[in-house]
C-alpha cells in the first residue's frame, strides 16, 4: 500500500481534481476508498507508478514552491497540477508527469461517478449531485 | 445412430432461434455456450465493467483471462484481453448480446440487400448484392417481430415497404429527449418514427412492460422486459425436452469424416475434458469473428485452409458500424431521467444521399452512465479537472444529449479474421487473429452523417454543440459481421441462399456472419430472422 505521507498526497491531489464546494470533494465522495480497493485490484500493477508519481509530485512541489504538495495552499496546488498537466516540470521525474496526471484524473473520475459497488461515489453522492436516479 | 439430429454453436440471437425452432419441429438438438447462464444478479449493474464501458472486464463474458485474441496493426502484432480496446467483444452468456442489448429491432431496407446493384462496388471493395431479397426476408422478420416481441409503430416506418402485420405492441411513450428531438426534425422537414424496440412496452409473452429504468443497454433487465432470446426461443426449446443446453462448454473444431463430410464437432466441457459428438446437421452461430475462427480451426485435407474457405472468403469482409454524431447542450434539461433514453430515429439519409454511398439511421442515445459521461461524452474544451470539470457535470449531466447512428459499412476484403497458431486460448486453441480495416468510403459516409446528426442536433435547440468525424479503423465490435457471406457463387462467398456452407449438405451457419451488408441499422433483427429462415428450412429438409 502507500505510506501514510503518500496517502496525503494523493488525497491532496484528488481533491483539487475534484474539489469540494457544497458537495464534497473527491476524496471524501469515495475515491480514497474506490483506490484502495482498486490497489488490491484491478490497479495492482499500478501501485508502483503511483509510488514514484507521488513521490515525484512532492518533490516538484518543494522545488517549485519549497513546501510539501498536501501543504500547499489550493491556489498554489491548482497551479503546480496545471504545469504538470503541460509537461512543464522543474525536477526529473522518473516517470511521464503529464501520463501520471491524466491516470490520476480517469481513476479519480472512477471513484467519484461509477457505482458505490466499486468503493467510491459515497451513497451515490455523485449521482444526487448532478441528478443520475437509479430505479429498479 | 447420433444422439442429436442437430449441435448449434452458440446461444445468442442466430443460434437460440435455431434451437427454438428446430426443437419445436421435432429435432433432437444439442445447443452449446461457452458463457454461462447468468441471472440478473449475475449480470449486476458495475459501472466499470459491462457491455458499454469495460474498463476493466465484462458483466456478460467473455471470460477476460481465458480468450485472448490478437490484433495486427501495420505489422505490429499485439495480444489483447475481451475487455481491452481492439478486441471486437460480443457477449458471451446464454442469451448472448441479447440478454445485454439496448435491444432496437430494425429491419434492413430492400436497397440494403441490393447494395453493389445500387452504387456500384468502389475499387478495393468487397461489396456485393444479396443473394436474396427484402421480401423473401420480410414474412420472417415479422416472425422475430412478433415471437420475441417488438414495440413499436408500423405506420410511421416510412421508408420500409408496407407492413403485412403491426408490431404486436405499440410503441413507448415520449420523454423529454424524444420529444426535443422530434420537434428539431420537424424544423428541418425530417421524417421521424419511434425507434422499434425488443422490449415489452405493455405486458407481452407472461412478462411485464418495462418500467422505464436507467440500467438498459450494456446490463440484464430488472423485470425480465427485454426480449432476447434467452427469455423466449431457448425458453421454447427446453420446454420441448427435445433441446439440451451446455454453458462453459467451448467448441475446438468441426469433425469430419475421411471424405471430408461433416460428422460433428469436438468440445471442452466445463472441466475441461475433450468430447465429440456427433449429429446430422451443424449450425454455427457463434459470431462474425468465433465462426470464421471455427471454420479457420477445423481445416482437414479436403479442406486444408478451413472448412468454406474455397474460395478463401471465410474470414473477409468484417463489418461492424460506425457511429458517428454529434452531442449537444440544451437550455433546459432534456433528461428526464426516463429510460432506456433511445427512442426517435430518422432513416432520411439510409440512401438517396448525394454523391456518397449508402449512409445510415440517425437516433437518439440511451441514458448515459455518469462516468461514461465523464469519459467520453464533455466538451473537448471543458478542463478535464478542477472545479469547472465538476461544475459541468453538475449543471449539465441532464442538459446534454447526443445523435448518433450506425453507417453501412463498405466492406475491405482486408478486413479481417484469421487464426493465429502462435497464440493460444485456455483450451489449446489457436485464436482470432483480426487485421485491416474498413473501405475508405466508409469514413466517407460516416463523415456525411456526423454532419447530418450535428444539423439535427442544432436544430433541436442546443447552445453549443460537439463530436469529431471518425477516421479510418476495423469496424465490427457489438454488430460484427460479414465473415461467411452468401452467396451463389462458391468462389466469392461462403454460404448459399439458405447459409448454408457451399460444398457441405448439413452445415450451416446463423449469426451476423452470413450477411452480406450489415446496413445502416443495428443488425440484430436481421441475425432473427435469417435464422428462423435457416431453422424452417432445415427443419423441412432434414
Amino acid at each position: 500500500m502507500l505510506s501514510a505521507h503518500q496517502t496525503e498526497i494523493l488525497r491532496a491531489a484528488v481533491n483539487r481534481i475534484i474539489p469540494p464546494d457544497d458537495f464534497p470533494g473527491g476524496w471524501e465522495g469515495g475515491v480514497g476508498d474506490y483506490l484502495s480497493r482498486q490497489f488490491k485490484g484491478d490497479l495492482k500493477d499500478l501501485l508502483d507508478t503511483y509510488r514514484v508519481g507521488l513521490d515525484a509530485l512532492d518533490a516538484e512541489s518543494q522545488a517549485a514552491i519549497g513546501t510539501g504538495f498536501a501543504l500547499a495552499n489550493a491556489e498554489a496546488q491548482d497551479s503546480l497540477l496545471t504545469q504538470i498537466e503541460h509537461g512543464s516540470v522543474k525536477t526529473t521525474w522518473p516517470i511521464d508527469p503529464e501520463s501520471f496526471f491524466s491516470m490520476m484524473i480517469d481513476h479519480s473520475m472512477e471513484g467519484f461517478y461509477s457505482d458505490p459497488g466499486n468503493g467510491g461515489n459515497r451513497d451515490q453522492i455523485a449521482w444526487k449531485m448532478i441528478g443520475f436516479e437509479v430505479r429498479g | 445412430m447420433s444422439k442429436y439430429d442437430v449441435i448449434i454453436v452458440g446461444a445468442g440471437a442466430g443460434g437460440g432461434v435455431a434451437a427454438g425452432v428446430l426443437a419445436e419441429a421435432g429435432k433432437r438438438v444439442l445447443l452449446i455456450e461457452r458463457g454461462r447462464n447468468l441471472s440478473f444478479e449475475d449480470v449486476g449493474r458495475d459501472h466499470l465493467r459491462n457491455q458499454r464501458l469495460s474498463q476493466y472486464g465484462h458483466n456478460a463474458g467473455p471470460d477476460i483471462n481465458s480468450n485472448p485474441r490478437t490484433l495486427e496493426v501495420n505489422g505490429d502484432e499485439r495480444t489483447i484481453r475481451p475487455h481491452e480496446g481492439g478486441y471486437h467483444a460480443n457477449a458471451a452468456c446464454v442469451g448472448s448480446g441479447t440478454r445485454v442489448y439496448g435491444a432496437q429491432a430494425w429491419r434492413f431496407m430492400p436497397q440494403d440487400f441490393r447494395m453493389a446493384s445500387t452504387y456500384g462496388v468502389p475499387k478495393g471493395s468487397s461489396l456485393a448484392d444479396w443473394p436474396i431479397t427484402y421480401d423473401e426476408l420480410a414474412p420472417y422478420y415479422e416472425r422475430a417481430e412478433w415471437e420475441i416481441g417488438v414495440c413499436g409503430s408500423h405506420d410511421a416506418m416510412k421508408h420500409l415497404p408496407d407492413y403485412n402485420k403491426p408490431y404486436p405492441m405499440p410503441p413507448q411513450s415520449v420523454h423529454t429527449q424524444g420529444r426535443t428531438f422530434r420537434n428539431g426534425a420537424a424544423e428541418l422537414g425530417w421524417h421521424t418514427l419511434p425507434i422499434p424496440l425488443l422490449i415489452n412496452s405493455v405486458p407481452y409473452n407472461n412478462r411485464p412492460a418495462c418500467i422505464r429504468c436507467q440500467h438498459c443497454v450494456g446490463f440484464a433487465c430488472p423485470v425480465d422486459a427485454k426480449n432476447g432470446t434467452q427469455n423466449t426461443l431457448i425458453q421454447r426449446a427446453l420446454a420441448t425436452g427435445r433441446c439440451d443446453l451446455l454453458t462453459e462448454t467451448m467448441v475446438e473444431r468441426i469433425t469430419t469424416d475421411s471424405a471430408g463430410r461433416v460428422t460433428g464437432i469436438a468440445y471442452f466441457d466445463k472441466d475441461g475434458q475433450r468430447i465429440e459428438v456427433t449429429s446430422e446437421v451443424i449450425v454455427l452461430s457463434a459470431g462474425a469473428v468465433e465462426t470464421a475462427r471455427l471454420l479457420l480451426n477445423s481445416a482437414t485435407s479436403a479442406e486444408p485452409n478451413g472448412i468454406g474457405n474455397a474460395g478463401d472468403q471465410v474470414g473477409r469482409s468484417l463489418q461492424g458500424h460506425y457511429y458517428p454524431g454529434a452531442v449537444g447542450l440544451f437550455p433546459e434539461p432534456v433528461h428526464d431521467g426516463i429510460g432506456p433514453g433511445a427512442s426517435t430515429a430518422t432513416c432520411e439519409f439510409n440512401h438517396g444521399n448525394d454523391g456518397i454511398i449508402g449512409g445510415g439511421m440517425l437516433a437518439d442515445e440511451f441514458i448515459l452512465l455518469p462516468i461514461i459521461f465523464s469519459k467520453r461524452t464533455l466538451p473537448p474544451d471543458l478542463p478535464r479537472w478542477g472545479a469547472a470539470n465538476k461544475n459541468f457535470m453538475r449543471e449539465n449531466y441532464r442538459r446534454v444529449s447526443d445523435i448518433k447512428g450506425p453507417v453501412q459499412d463498405i466492406p475491405s476484403y482486408d478486413a479481417r479474421v484469421t487464426v493465429n497458431q502462435k497464440v493460444r486460448d485456455r483450451w489449446g486453441i489457436p485464436v482470432a487473429n483480426l487485421s485491416g480495416t474498413t473501405h475508405p468510403e466508409t469514413v466517407r459516409t460516416a463523415n456525411f452523417m456526423h454532419e447530418r446528426a450535428k444539423e439535427w442536433v442544432k436544430a433541436s435547440g442546443a447552445v453549443k454543440v460537439w463530436g469529431a468525424p471518425p477516421g479510418l479503423f476495423l469496424s465490427g465490435g457489438q454488430h460484427q459481421a460479414g465473415t461467411a457471406r452468401m452467396g451463389d457463387d462458391p468462389q466469392s462467398s461462403v454460404v448459399d441462399k439458405w447459409s448454408r456452407v457451399h460444398g457441405h449438405d448439413n452445415l450451416y451457419i446463423a449469426d451476423g456472419s452470413v450477411h452480406v451488408t450489415n446496413g445502416g441499422f443495428n443488425p440484430v433483427l436481421t441475425i432473427l430472422a435469417l435464422s428462423f429462415r435457416t431453422a424452417e428450412h432445415i427443419a423441412q429438409n432434414w
